[in-house]
């Protein structure tokens, strides 16, 4: 027995020892990725092209994953990390240009649009091919062309009720398709569906020409012609493997790079797709993007050198070390603060009281120092607001700085605030119910909500509490159908843009009776019915002018919510990735991008 | 004993079946649903009617409770509701075995190093080296996971740059499922998450393995043993040991299951793909499959284990009979 348990001992120190030793072996040359090269000539129609092999480390760019996104399927995908997979693999039909948001060209070289508005024909490009990864020779194939076919049936699919899109509501511009989406599959026979998918205003005029009706002449509709939901997907594949098709070896894909790799949880890789139109103008050959779920990790990862940027589709730079990076010079050197079509604001329960009194939903609104909030909590540089559609939406009055002046300038702010609660009648909050201000479980939104607290405390007087809550229980609590008692008077949310234009946001949003929103602003027929002639005018002018309205009418009339600021995103990168062109929009085109390649090796100890 | 083991696996089935009842009526019992919202944003109620559809969620409970056990006894643990065309035996397939690597080394090295460091204080007791050990098994204990990990990440991964900060260095396939080839890759990366994970536990254990044998070694049987002549190690690892390691052994049990299927913590903060996140993803998303299925394989193993505990009792000490 001792000589057993000795033996045990032995055999443990040595597994230690081997252990430590290896770990303590000099890194061993790290191999270079071995790229298997099979030239056949297959008797069908697909070529492959051989991916180059030898010791040469390809073009690396190695980025990281805030999580594991949770599809890739175009027509299912509602998280970020999923949308920026999917600009890189899939084109849509326009782009979002980054400084206008505006359309530009992306698969449809042109569009025209109808006399009355509702017709909108896109010419597609013909040099746009599907590939397809084969896992196990490492090759990627073409295996046809892209056709307006193809755009219609994404576009039909991702309508079609039993794929179950999250997103379909945004194509309910396109006549037939609330109707289509909508559609009970019990009641329904076979035939009654498939006319329903015929009444689509969607059809393929010939192989590069779609041709788009829509419910009402809605001048944005090339700007969600950019979304995910809309782009083309390959019909066969998709038939063929169902929900697995996203898979890599099983995915047909048409973007800039093919995904080669999607270990879920742990890691995705991408290879740049010798096929793409612009191929030769893209320099990084391979994406490598490790899944790192906690934000400290991710930076940690960024300054040990493993990772070449934080930020999207990764964490930001995490605010305890925002200040340490800013004072740092080499770090401070690297941060670089990017615009997002994200507003934060309070949302106010307007059937609760003391909310229903429009005064004192200013008075709350007024009181809060955004400048300083900006400053020392959130820390971001991010932009105040007080206009609720921030700057990059089209129709957005962030600049119009008449709209909640009072919400810029605490003292003209705090003046008001004071000025309001007494009009209704709580001269220094006396008398004023207790209220309540929720948030969604987050340290960073607890951070901003005890700034507020305390702001509300200083400047009028009044004690709010503060509740906390789960974010799927919090989302239900706030339903519109959820009982008002079980709901506070405040409450935190964001909204970000589905697609860059004010009929997602003041329209969808906050539309008193079309809008599936979860506070009622109570009878607004002024501010609807700017809503509902702004959707249907053709003149671009005409609608920003009428959108400005509308806004003014929501802040200063009405104080529907208290905007807070307009989102940020705070990323850097490292001083070798020397072009990162960035959009505001969701998903950065990897293909634009460039390494100094020598650079990087030299900071990593490559070759 | 065979047909003690045998006993004791047919009793643990209908405790599992209770237990998938309990955890199916809580979970329903939360509100919200896994289709409620994609991000920020609310979804209609027709698209989420249209979701539930396809997952069966309309359905009576009952008949949905019935469902899964039916689909369980074919071993299919079901759909994942929130990632999209995954099951979740895909899930487990993909995930527990780092999980399991990962808890399989910080166990053993909890082990390794736990108890010859209770043996050293114990038998030296009130010297400088007991008062060492109590010392780190103290500070091992107190210390967090949560502290532990960030601050190597940072001294160990960034700052100095010794190893690796973060992420798991074994490459799939892996060996009958689970064994990753063990490549120096893999051990620089497996160091900090095991030791972080393993030093709070091995503190656990030498302070219970001191404990345990400060007060075998003042028994007759011991002296007897001395009397006779034998030489001290003998004494002490054969005959004080192994009762000593009683206590011991009841706390790995339950230990081995919890660690094996993964540590959310440990696993976040050095983003390796383990199952742990899925304990408490999965409830935020309300993706019922998820929970039932990490819930059920987590109690399967806390039951193998605990029967393998009692096994080794049998064995640890000869007066234990089971029959």
């Amino acid at each position: 027995m001792s000589s057993k348990l000795r033996w045990a001992g032995v055999v443990g120190a040595i597994v230690i020892l081997t252990m430590v030793l290896a770990a303590c072996a000099p890194a061993a040359t790290p191999t270079p990725e071995v790229i298997v090269e099979t030239v056949e000539v297959p008797v069908v129609e697909t070529v492959e092209v051989p991916v180059p092999v030898g010791p040469e480390r390809p073009i690396t760019l190695d980025i990281s994953f805030s999580g594991d996104p949770p599809t890739l399927d175009p027509s299912l995908a509602t998280d970020t990390t999923s949308v920026w997979v999917d600009e890189q693999l899939f084109i849509g039909l326009t782009d979002l240009d980054s400084e206008t948001m505006e359309a530009i060209p992306r698969l449809a070289t042109s569009w025209d649009i109808s006399a009355d508005g509702t017709v909108f024909t896109f010419h597609l490009r013909d040099d746009v091919k599907w590939v397809h990864y084969d896992v196990l020779t490492d090759t990627i194939e073409e295996v046809g062309p892209v056709t307006a076919q193809d755009v219609v049936y994404g576009t039909l699919r991702t309508l079609d009720p039993r794929t179950a899109s999250p997103y379909a509501y945004v194509l309910y511009v396109i006549k037939g398709g609330e109707a289509l989406n909508t559609a009970d599959l019990e009641e329904l026979t076979e035939e009654e569906l498939q006319a329903l998918i015929d009444e689509v205003g969607a059809k393929a005029l010939d192989d590069y020409t779609v041709e788009f009706t829509l419910e009402y002449a809605a001048s944005y509709f090339p700007q969600i012609a950019y979304m995910w939901v809309m782009r083309a997907m390959p019909q066969a594949t998709i038939e063929e493997f169902g929900e697995e098709w996203t898979w890599p070896g099983n995915m047909v894909s048409n973007g800039a790079y093919v995904l080669t790799e999607w270990s879920r949880g742990a890691m995705l890789r991408f290879k740049k797709n010798p096929y793409y139109y612009d191929a030769d103008k893209a320099q990084i050959e391979e994406v490598v993007a490790p899944v790192v779920g906690e934000s400290s990790t991710n930076f940690a990862l960024y300054e040990a050198g493993e990772i070449d940027i934080t930020g999207d589709p990764g964490w930001g730079v995490p605010l305890p070390d925002m200040d340490r990076v800013r004072a740092d010079p080499v770090l401070s050197q690297e941060l670089t603060i990017l615009p997002r079509l994200c507003t934060y604001y309070y949302g106010f329960i307007h059937t609760k009281p003391p909310m229903d009194n429009v005064l004192v939903r200013k008075a709350f609104a007024a009181a809060i120092d955004r400048v300083a909030l900006v400053e020392n909590v959130t820390k971001g540089g991010q932009t105040p607001a007080h206009s609720f559609a921030c700057p990059g939406i089209f129709g957005n009055a962030a600049d119009d700085l008449t709209i909640g002046s009072y919400l810029l300038d605490i003292e003209e702010g705090k003046t008001k605030a004071q000025e309001w609660l007494a009009e209704a009648g709580y001269p220094n909050c006396e008398g004023l119910p207790e209220v309540t201000l929720m948030h969604n479980v987050s340290e960073a939104h607890a951070l901003i909500a005890q700034a507020i607290q305390e702001m509300w405390r200083e400047n009028l007087g009044c004690t709010v509490k503060i509740e906390t809550m789960e974010w799927g229980a919090y989302l239900g609590m706030l339903q519109e159908d959820a009982p008002d008692a079980d709901k506070p008077h405040i409450f935190r949310l964001g909204w970000c843009a589905d697609y860059p234009d004010q009929q997602n946001w003041l329209g969808e949003v906050f539309h008193t009776t079309k809008s599936a929103n979860r506070i009622k602003l109570g009878p607004a027929p002024d501010f609807d019915a700017l809503l509902d002639e702004a959707v249907l005018e053709g003149d671009p002018a005409k609608r920003v002018e009428l959108y400005n309205q509308a806004e003014r009418l929501f802040i200063d009339e009405y104080m529907g919510v208290a905007p807070i600021y307009y989102y940020t995103s705070v990323n850097m990168f490292k001083p070798y990735v020397i072009e990162h062109p960035t959009n505001p929009s969701f998903g950065w085109h990897i293909n634009d991008w460039k390494i100094d390649w020598e650079a990087k090796k030299a900071a990593r100890g490559w070759e | 004993m065979l047909r003690y083991i045998v006993r004791r696996l047919l009793v643990s089935i209908p405790v599992l079946i209770l237990l998938t009842f309990a955890v199916f009526a809580l979970m329903r019992a939360i509100p919200g649903g896994p289709f409620d919202f994609a991000g920020d944003k609310s979804l209609p109620a027709s698209v989420v009617a249209n979701m539930e559809r396809k997952y069966h969620l309309d359905e009576p409970l009952v008949k949905q409770y019935g469902r899964y056990l039916w689909d369980l006894l074919h071993l299919d643990m079901g759909p994942s509701m929130r990632e999209r065309g995954r099951s979740v035996n895909d899930i487990v397939k993909d995930n527990f075995p780092v999980s399991f690597q990962l808890g399989v080394m910080s166990v053993a090295l909890a082990v390794m190093i736990g108890i010859p460091m209770g043996i050293v204080a114990a038998l030296k007791q009130n010297t400088w080296m007991d008062y060492l050990a109590t010392f780190l098994a103290v500070i091992g204990v107190a210390i967090p996971a949560l502290v532990l990990a960030p601050v190597l990440i940072w001294v160990v991964g960034v700052m100095l740059g010794w190893l690796p900060a973060a992420l798991w260095g074994a490459e799939r396939p892996f060996y009958l499922g689970f064994i990753p080839k063990p490549t120096p890759n893999f051990f620089r990366h497996a160091i900090l998450p095991v030791v972080t994970l393993g030093t709070g536990f091995s503190a656990a254990i030498a302070r219970l393995t001191r404990a345990a044998l400060l007060q075998v070694i003042r028994e007759d049987y011991i002296r007897t043993a001395r009397a006779k002549g034998l030489r001290e190690r003998v004494v002490v690892i054969r005959h004080a040991l192994k009762n000593s390691l009683i206590p011991v052994v009841t706390i790995i049990g339950p230990l081995f299951a919890a660690v094996v299927t993964g540590t959310f913590v440990v696993e976040q903060m050095f983003a390796i793909p383990g199952m742990g996140k899925y304990f408490v993803t999965a409830i935020s998303q309300r993706d019922y499959p998820v929970i039932m299925g990490v819930t059920l394989i987590y109690a399967t193993l806390l039951v193998v284990a605990n029967l393998m505990v009692d096994m080794t009792y049998a064995w640890l000490d000869p007066r234990i009979r089971y029959e």
